[in-house]
């Protein structure tokens, strides 16, 4: 192309007017999906502890049950025994272990047949089976946790290992029943051996849907290498936990003949695992991390099984607990569920609703009052996958990558050999098969955030429309931005920037106000049946999951169903202690209404399921194919 | 329990997930700029304070879009070495944010079409992407070849060229 001389200088110039335009308008575009992926995260994980205080919630409502029950004359439902009641093993050992073996298993079952001991034949068998999708059967389940509740019964509370023949000991944080991530961990990493030794610590299930697969794994590993394969406990390690967040719900699916037994076992199980390692005593690794009264020579004499870290805090039936047995509980909760903060001190974990947050001069001090050099934990999602804090002298190691939104967050691993520095190791698992630019993983992520956050929106409406209304005296539907966030902050008390979110979340009218009403437009309840007032249905939105919970506790048989008598005065007992007014008359019809085949009993999780709320956009969106 | 409002006319309803608002009116609103200067606080003890590397990305997530150089002059010209070191905090970040959102000549949707257009051989409103990527590369202030690729990828049509009023739209939705 020919150009002449003054046409090209004027051309050049353009070109270099237009570049620099573009590159300015890239780099905003670039930090505006920063922002936008920082507050994505930020979301994802307020909502997680606000989760968690819920539990605290229930916890409050159980202590207002066991107060009151005896004000029913025995006419509630019988939670006292189901909440305390721990496994009455009523068969012998001997009894049990020749009933598994006497399970039957048919000619048309395709999965692994385990031999006790076990071999690497058996695990090898297992991993394959797993990455087929493959189910193991119940009599192998039972069996293999059979065969790890007795060998975890002789296992100290504390262990010491020593990394001695200059082997590299593979740490792993929380995997929360992912699959891919162990399997990935385990392809970069080797398999458990002798000369590649382990230690996972704590929150193995839940969340995920593969946390049979990865406890079968695990245990499998355990029995093969009982030197070299260390697992910690967690705080998901805890049947109520696994109520709640879901790990119960798989086994029941999986194992529909077998499932309630191997739940049983699991509690047994879960209560014996160990609760700390010492690596060549300097590395204390701990799943959640410590308080100011932390003591590894007291933790060690502890009657671990015994420490039901959830349900003891507030069961006081008999006489008050000996004070050694509250303190027991609390070093054991203490360990599960604390979290590192960056001031000094030691204060109660109120978000959590157990353990504490402590402070580097904590770490410092039970450092070295043990002679400790290095604190590794795990329980808080890491976007790297691990981070250090306290100066070097704590390591967060979290290996379940995509933890809250596919790319979210990294997994890692961390290997320590003799000379005790640690390595890092991260990696992600990515489900699809073509790659997702930047901005579209973004795009997800937020989305899903966005989305839990409406919904927690939406489960306070009532509170927040009301709060709304003290400062729009006029009857506008508008108030001012800051008058939103200030709301908005203060009923749902979830630390997010509110005013950064704002145009996600609501509208502005014509004069720069926001019209606090279109934040819950984007949603919709489905269709409840039986239908109830709004008020009534937004309450049993916002507690679905603790009744989910309420419920089986009380479905002892994990039927799914419980009777109409009990479902009756478990909702009075309910709404009582939330203050919420509902008449008999309301609740008789409604239970009747339930019982559909009117044979006195409910299917609560249909009646669970009538409770949830579509989001318009993406009913909007599938219509349109 | 609705409030009571007056009939105002919706706005169109957005046919995807709502999209981020396009660049408004620059807001001196400290609160919300608040927000996100926290978001981008990296201390680990919560200091409210950010590095010099970060001021520029915090300025265009905030809706401005200055080039390095008016981030640089509004600095204080620092040296490289400092840019990682250096930290500001809030009260020092206000007035820079303050100066950029006055500065004239933001770029309109047109200019920024109008930019494209000068790498429209054809007339036909599509630029080269091969082409589109050397000049980013190699003119102005430059951008490394990540970045291009970030910024171009799924852009480009079969035969490698970009429509560009979508490319434009692409860019200033983000």
């Amino acid at each position: 192309m020919r150009i002449n001389c003054s046409n090209r200088t004027s051309l050049k110039g353009r070109s270099m007017k237009a570049a620099i335009l573009i590159q300015r308008w890239y780099r905003r575009y670039v930090a505006h999906l920063e922002m936008r992926r920082r507050y994505t995260w930020n979301i994802f994980q307020s909502i997680e502890y606000a989760g968690e205080q819920d539990q605290l919630q229930l916890s409050s409502f159980f202590s207002f049950m066991l107060d009151n029950v005896t004000q029913m004359n025995g006419n509630g439902p019988d939670l006292i025994s189901h909440l305390l009641d721990s496994v009455v093993d009523p068969l012998t050992e001997e009894v049990r272990q020749l009933k598994y073996e006497q399970i039957v298993v048919s000619e048309s079952y395709s999965g692994p047949r385990l031999s006790f001991p076990l071999s690497v034949t058996d695990t090898n068998a297992l991993l394959s089976a797993f990455k087929e999708e493959q189910t193991l059967h119940g009599k192998y389940v039972l069996q293999l946790l059979y065969e790890t509740k007795k060998f975890l019964k002789q296992m100290p509370n504390v262990i010491y290992l020593s990394t001695s023949y200059a082997k590299e000991i593979t740490i792993c944080g929380d995997l929360h029943g992912s699959l891919d991530d162990l399997l990935l961990i385990f392809y970069k990493n080797g398999l458990p051996s002798a000369e590649n030794p382990y230690i996972f610590n704590g929150d193995f299930v839940d969340r995920g849907k593969k946390s049979t697969e990865i406890i079968i794994i695990l245990f499998a590993f355990l029995l093969l290498y009982p030197d070299h394969m260390h697992l910690n406990r967690g705080n998901h390690e805890d049947h109520i936990m696994n109520l709640r967040y879901g790990f119960t719900k798989e086994v029941m699916q999986k194992y529909k003949t077998h499932g309630r037994e191997i739940l049983q076992l699991l509690q047994d199980v879960f209560s014996l695992l160990p609760l700390a390692t010492v690596i060549d005593n300097k590395v204390l690794i701990v799943h959640g991390g410590i308080s100011d009264k932390t003591d590894l020579d007291f933790l060690s004499t502890v009657e671990r099984h015994k420490v039901v870290p959830f349900l003891d805090s507030f069961v006081s039936l008999e006489p008050p607990e000996p004070p050694r047995e509250e303190l027991e509980w609390q070093q054991v909760v203490d360990i599960l569920w604390s979290d590192p903060k960056n001031q000094n001190g030691c204060s109660l974990n109120s978000f959590r609703g157990g353990g504490c947050y402590f402070g580097p001069d904590v770490t410092q001090a039970l450092l070295q009052k043990h002679d400790l050099c290095l604190l590794i934990r795990s329980h808080e999602c890491k976007q790297e996958g691990y981070e250090l804090c306290h100066n070097g002298q704590v390591i967060t190691i979290f290996s379940a990558s995509n933890y809250y939104e596919e790319g979210s967050n990294r997994g890692a691993y961390i290997k320590l050999g003799p000379e005790l520095v640690p390595r890092f190791f991260q990696y992600q698992v990515s489900r699809s098969t073509r790659k997702l630019t930047l901005h579209q993983r973004v795009r997800v992520a937020e989305g899903s955030a966005l989305r839990a956050l409406k919904e927690k929106l939406y489960a306070q409406r009532s509170e927040l429309m009301a709060a709304f209304q003290q400062y729009d005296i006029d009857n506008t539907g508008r108030i001012s931005t800051s008058e939103w966030a200030q709301v908005v902050e203060s009923v749902l008390r979830l630390d997010l920037p509110w005013r950064t979110l704002r145009p996600r979340l609501a509208r502005l009218s014509a004069d720069g106000n926001v019209e606090y009403g279109s934040c819950f437009e984007d949603i919709s309840p489905g269709e409840p049946i039986p239908p109830v007032t709004p008020n009534l249905a937004e309450t049993l939105y916002r507690y679905r999951t603790d009744l989910e919970i309420i419920f089986n506790i009380i479905d002892k048989d994990h039927s799914g169903q419980i009777s109409i008598e009990e479902f009756r005065q478990t909702w009075k007992l309910f709404t009582s202690h939330l203050g919420v007014a509902v008449n008999d008359q309301t609740i008789d019809d409604m239970a009747r209404s339930i019982d559909f085949n009117k044979d006195g009993s409910i299917d609560f999780n249909e009646f669970l399921e009538a409770f949830r709320v579509v989001h318009k956009l993406d009913v909007k969106e599938q219509q349109q194919g | 329990m609705a409030p009571k409002k007056k009939e105002e006319p919706k706005p169109a309803p957005a046919p995807k997930p709502p999209e981020p608002e396009p660049p408004k009116e620059p807001e001196f609103n400290p609160a919300e700029v608040k927000d996100a200067f926290q978001l981008f606080d990296r201390t680990p003890t919560n200091e409210m304070k950010i590095t010099y590397a970060q001021c520029g990305d915090l300025i265009r997530a905030l809706g401005q879009n200055p080039t390095n150089a008016e981030v640089m002059h509004v600095l204080g010209k620092p040296k490289a070495e400092e840019m990682q070191v250096k930290m500001l905090d809030f009260e020092q970040f206000l007035p820079i944010h303050q100066h950029i959102c006055k500065a004239k000549d933001r770029g309109t949707f047109e200019d920024f079409v109008e930019g494209l257009r000068v790498f429209d051989k054809e007339g036909n409103g599509t630029v080269m992407g091969a082409e589109l990527r050397h000049v980013l590369a190699t003119l102005g202030e430059k951008m490394k070849e990540d970045e291009v690729e970030q910024l171009m990828a799924g852009q480009e049509d079969a035969n490698g060229c970009i429509n560009y009023e979508a490319f434009v739209k692409h860019i200033m939705a983000g």
